[in-house]
């Protein structure tokens, strides 16, 4: 799984709260643009916050891990028996 | 399907109940709750590892703490992380050997989100606890676990093996 992260040019604002909340520091201000730019997208750990941050929904990821709900797995949900 | 369905249910009241023990005791003792959960973690995560090989070093450590998780069907799966800039995974630190975490799928993630509760709170700690008494006992070293960042998909943090 080779995860992709993306910023669309035409919705981000750059009001940079992604480059405030990414943990390792994926996204750079585009001086010139006036936009959040991902510079260092190797590092995402897809948390998912910045996503979750921008006001425009300009952030998008693919390829991702996305946590499991696990009190709607099955399976889970089987093998939680010994604790309940 | 009624069984899994009745499980299900035994789970979500499990959650529940977790989540507002946790809250209420934060409300109600303030810090002191994430110490007991802390406390928690240290016993389960001792209890849990007895038997595992002891070793010198953090990323058979790590991987030992992994399949102890896995083995015993616990969802705190975690992997360790090194950013673009970073010459190698384990870092020599003044403190000790340091090394980031990523969790991704994560109980206790969940029931907080599933409840509303925040994170970061005492049942992080309960976390923190177990790298604790696991690695105490495959390491024999003692250890801290800083949360960086709690995300919605996943958190990160900084484990810090103390030098002996």
């Amino acid at each position: 799984m080779s995860l992709e992260i993306t910023v669309h040019e035409q919705s981000c604002r750059g009001c940079e709260l992604c480059i405030d909340i990414c943990p390792t520091k994926v996204f750079a201000l585009d001086e010139e643009k006036r936009l959040c730019t991902v510079v260092h997208g190797e590092d995402c750990i897809a948390c998912l916050s910045c996503s979750y941050i921008c006001p425009s929904g300009a952030i998008s990821h693919r390829d991702f891990h996305l946590v499991k709900n696990f009190y709607r797995d099955e399976e889970f949900c089987k093998k939680m028996e010994k604790f309940l | 399907m009624e069984t899994t369905r009745n499980q299900r249910l035994a789970l979500q009241d499990a959650m529940v109940f977790l989540g507002a023990i946790a809250s209420g005791t934060e409300q109600a003792i303030g810090e002191s709750a994430s110490s007991i959960s802390y406390l928690a973690g240290v016993n389960l995560g001792k209890k849990l590892s007895l038997g595992v090989p002891r070793t010198g070093d953090i990323e058979e450590a790590l991987a030992a703490t992994r399949e102890v998780l896995k083995k015993n069907d616990y969802l705190w799966l975690f992997e360790p992380f090194k950013t673009h800039d970073q010459e190698a995974v384990v870092l020599e630190a003044e403190e000790g050997a340091q090394v980031m975490l990523v969790f991704r799928d994560c109980m206790i993630r969940q029931s907080l989100f599933r409840f509303g509760h925040s994170q970061k709170g005492s049942l992080c700690n309960m976390m923190y606890g177990f790298f604790a008494g696991a690695l105490q006992n495959i390491m024999g070293r003692e250890s801290s676990l800083e949360i960086i960042h709690a995300g919605e998909n996943a958190c990160y943090k900084k484990l810090v093996v103390k030098n002996a």
